[in-house]
């Protein structure tokens, strides 16, 4: 009798766990992961922001505390200028590369495209380093050479200044607009420009009027990630912003972190950068909505270079302007700063030295292992990001839970949230007890994992798509589960565009600073945090070497992984 | 050597609190004793403890990164097998790392070496200090005995603010006297100093000159429109590049330092007084390497550590060391320092104050 009812019991629960695809349980954790990686620390920033420190009472006190201040309102003020500043120059920089690489017979465009790709892997504070030694009132090398060739008392560039700073942030945000322009540009076909032609246009003026009207979208976007990074950014304000007295949002949210530690009104001034970020995309949502660009339809007729004659040599000295301004020129004086005994004394055989690297790796007693953690959580974030991209992209596109837009959602959320506003979230959220993660490399690889995710996500989900589902149903009709569809088939064949979206990945987290600031512990640094530190003491030498291993070991990776996909950092074919 | 080496032996085992311990160490550890045999009975008790643990973390803003690692170095080689982790940041960020593991409950450093006394008011006022007698705090200088009579934290260095200026820029007839020469319009954009609201010497350094020129000073100084880094070692790098010719903070351990490797620098020692600098240091309550901890303030209190100190410039806080002959040190100089509570109730006021002033 008994046995009967156990059975009765047991059997439709049997039936459940059959019908229950094994793999369920997979997505079911990722999808837990996903709402602890993104949706929890958003939520609980926002909570935060209107709590009382010590007793959790709901209050408006932080947005009071945090806007009723003049100090704090020119900074929110300057990051706007910040902002608006560098997308325009980065505009100006990015677009016509981009238009006199993809469409005109301008010589040296491999060297202007690896000069860019220099750029985008150089992270802003290094950058800001390098133009502090070109561009220092009084120190500066490109001021001494003005004074010695002018003969004038004092030089003109002073980096420590609003335009320094967006110049030094534009030179290495620009490549967004340029490969945005870039890959759009490549789409468009000629007909349109002919037609212009034929019915009597100049070559000025379809540029402007039909060219980059049509690739305008993909302008708009470049223009607004350059926005959006400008106002996120830390490290270059703080090492420009404060000589030069005055606070952006991203350092005056540092100062909160200041004794006594006021999360919750950190959380209350960070909001603006996160309405601003939603404001900027609805914008962009708004102002394309209306028109039509179909003629990027991604077919393309046919596409011919237009010969600018001799004013293909005055575009190629605006490129190579431009790749002077932002790579060529800070990382010399970089380079020189490494190996040198005193930056200062120039470049002669009698400064150069090797004590900067001796230090570093073996007098100073974190860096090895700051070194090493840079790179292993870089690595880390870039499997957890891709597998976990990956994972939601599979079940996005397969449909195979309701509300799997919502997931899609949740991925590419992050990027409308600045790292130091993230970083926030996290401190809020992760740091205390029960998960008690401050200080640890998991909280780091964490944080990293989902600031970069909606990087992994686009790259996941549009490879994702370009698969039939065809191959994995034969799989499962000749009786294999989901799992061996995916490790069979579908990660065989995606394996070259992973490898692709990892090194999008790894690149961003080997050197990102202001999702690490706030997380850090003494054993859980990285080269960005170390970098920060050892600038508080202006030792530009033993910064630049660092700076330097941190380049090299960079590029190393991402070599050796484009080598490997056989394709360049636009993940666009070598041989094309 | 053997002798020594059987006499420290004896000497453990005659204390009955360390047999057992005295034995399995003497047992266990007996190839790297050679320099245990100068250690005395509870240094090598705590040793041993601190080598179970096998590390530490040190927050140190007592001086550049350089001396700091030199110090983490010294101590791993007198201590192997225990391993620093030093992390040198201003003052006021080193506390706003500790107030933020405190403040998530994850407590990462053991040592923490601040140099506004401030903060270990706070500290032990919150109860966050672990109190523990050094052998060696009876054994320093007498003016660095006895800083917090309870025995929370003790004077582990300390130091000098003057004035220094680039000599290939500047004439030595030029130069100020005093620090009110720093207000005077010929050094308009070419003054360097530290922050308050970073480098805890500046913060003391702000509130010294408050109390003898009230904040007038700083309105006056606003307007020769210096350049305000964080550090206060960040001045030595702005007249080394020749950015600045005057550093209105000059720490006389770097610039004796930088001096020492052939830059163009020289100290100013000002006539209405050197600012002095009494730098503590301090275990936080509940870390995870309590022994560690502790051998590391008995090395900070040490003749080694001294000998470090000096040959960076530093003051030594022991008396068996002393400085290197034409270097000068705090006895040859007047020297000026607010009390503990100026200092305590002035820092705060004065980065606010800074703030309104220099705009960050």
């Amino acid at each position: 009798m008994s046995d009967d009812t156990l059975t009765i019991a047991g059997a439709p629960a049997n039936g459940f766990l059959r019908r229950l695809d094994p793999s369920m349980v997979l997505w079911i954790v990722m999808i837990a992961l996903l709402i602890f990686l993104v949706a929890s620390p958003t939520v609980r920033l926002l909570i935060s922001s209107f709590q009382e420190a010590e007793t959790g009472r709901l209050t408006l006190e932080n947005y009071r505390d945090a806007y009723f201040n003049w100090r704090h309102l020119a900074a929110l003020g300057n990051s706007l200028e910040l902002g608006v500043g560098v997308a325009i120059l980065a505009g100006l920089f990015g677009v016509p590369i981009a238009w006199a690489i993809s469409r005109t017979d301008m010589p040296l465009k491999g060297f202007v495209r690896i000069m860019v790709l220099g750029a985008f892997i150089t992270p802003p504070y290094l950058g800001a380093i390098g133009w502090i030694l070109l561009a220092g009132p009084n120190s500066g090398w490109l001021n001494k050479l003005w004074v010695a060739l002018t003969g004038q008392a004092h030089g003109i560039f002073n980096v420590y200044s609003m335009p320094g700073l967006i110049l030094v942030v534009a030179v290495t945000s620009f490549p967004y607009v340029f490969v945005f322009t870039n890959s759009a540009l490549d789409l468009v076909s000629s007909e349109m420009e002919d037609a212009a032609q034929v019915l009597g246009a100049g070559k000025l003026r379809t540029v402007f009027r039909i060219t980059l009207p049509l690739v305008f979208p993909a302008i708009l976007g470049g223009l607004i990630i350059s926005f959006l990074e400008a106002i996120a950014l830390f490290g270059a304000p703080a090492l420009i912003g404060l000589p030069a007295r005055f606070n952006v949002v991203a350092t005056q949210l540092w100062q909160f972190f200041e004794y006594p530690v006021r999360v919750e009104m950190a959380a209350a001034f960070a909001i603006p950068l996160l309405v601003i970020t939603v404001l900027m995309f609805w914008l962009q949502r708004r102002i394309l909505g209306r028109k039509g660009y179909a003629a990027v339809t991604g077919k393309g007729g046919e596409r011919r270079m237009i010969a600018l004659g001799a004013w293909r040599w005055v575009m190629l000295g605006y490129a190579l302007f431009v790749c002077a301004l932002s790579v060529m020129l800070p990382m010399t004086v970089l380079l020189q700063a490494a190996f040198a005994k005193a930056w200062g004394r120039g470049f002669s055989l009698d400064n150069l030295t090797l004590a900067n690297f001796h230090y570093l790796l073996f007098e100073q007693t974190q860096a090895q292992s700051t070194i090493i953690n840079t790179f292993v959580y870089a690595g880390a974030t870039a499997f957890l990001a891709i597998a976990l991209s990956l994972a939601i992209a599979y079940v996005v596109s397969r449909k195979l839970v309701p509300w799997s837009n919502v997931l899609a959602f949740l991925c590419v959320a992050p990027f409308v949230i600045p790292g130091i506003v993230l970083a926030i979230g996290f401190y809020a959220a992760y740091a205390p007890p029960p998960l008690a993660l401050y200080g640890t490399g998991t909280i780091l690889v964490l944080a990293f994992t989902t600031r970069f995710l909606p990087i992994a996500y686009t790259s996941s989900a549009a490879s994702m798509r370009s698969i039939n589902p065809e191959m994995e149903d034969a799989v499962r009709i000749l009786g294999g589960g989901r799992l061996l569809a995916i490790r069979r088939v579908l990660a065989p064949l995606l394996k070259k565009s992973l490898a692709g979206a990892w090194i999008l990945v790894f690149i961003p987290a080997a050197r990102e600073l202001s999702a690490a600031i706030f997380l850090v512990g003494p054993n859980s640094r990285v080269i960005s945090v170390m970098l920060f530190d050892l600038s508080e003491e202006g030792n530009f030498e033993v910064l630049a070497a660092l700076g330097t291993i941190l380049l090299v070991v960079t590029l190393i990776i991402a070599a050796v992984g484009f080598r490997i996909i056989g394709r360049d950092f636009m993940l666009r074919r070598s041989t094309s | 050597m053997t002798d020594k080496l059987a006499l420290s032996r004896r000497d453990v085992l005659a204390r009955g609190s360390a047999l057992a311990l005295g034995l399995g160490a003497g047992a266990a550890f007996a190839p790297g004793l050679a320099c245990a045999a100068e250690m005395t009975a509870g240094e090598k008790e705590l040793y041993e403890a601190a080598k179970k643990e096998g590390e530490l973390t040190w927050y140190t803003a007592h001086s550049d990164d350089v001396t700091a690692q030199a110090l983490g170095r010294k101590f791993e080689q007198v201590y192997p097998g225990i391993k620093v982790s030093v992390v040198r940041t201003t003052a006021q960020v080193a506390f706003q790392r500790v107030s933020q593991e405190l403040k998530a409950g994850a407590m990462q450093v053991d040592v923490f070496s601040s140099t506004d006394i401030g903060h270990y008011v706070y500290l032990k006022d919150k109860k966050l200090l672990e109190k523990f007698v050094p052998e060696n705090a009876a054994k320093v200088l007498d003016i660095y005995k006895g800083y917090d009579p309870d025995g929370f934290y003790y004077v582990t260095s300390a130091g000098l603010i003057g004035m220094s200026y680039n000599t290939s820029k500047v004439k030595a007839a030029e130069v100020p006297a005093d620090w009110t020469g720093l207000l005077d319009a010929k050094w308009k954009d070419h003054i360097a100093l530290g922050h308050p609201a970073f480098s805890g010497y500046v913060g003391t350094w702000v509130v010294t000159l408050r109390k003898m020129y009230g904040w007038d000073f700083f309105d006056k100084l606003a307007k020769n429109n210096p350049r305000v880094g964080r550090s206060i070692n960040d001045t030595v790098t702005l007249l080394n590049s020749g950015e600045c010719t005057i550093a209105g903070t000059a720490p006389n351990g770097t610039t004796g330092l930088s001096i020492q490797k052939g830059n163009p620098l020289a100290m100013i020692y000002p006539t209405d007084g050197t600012v002095l600098i009494l730098a503590p240091s301090g275990i936080m309550k509940g870390v995870r390497h309590p022994s560690a901890a502790r051998l590391f303030m008995e090395f900070l209190l040490s003749v080694d550590a001294s000998q470090i100190w000096v040959d960076h410039f530093n003051e030594s806080i022991r008396p068996e060391v002393s400085p290197p002959p034409g270097v000068k040190s705090a006895k040859d100089v007047k020297t000026i320092r607010p009390s503990v509570e100026e200092i305590t109730k002035g820092i705060p006021e004065v980065i606010k104050q800074w703030r309104d002033v220099f705009g960050v």
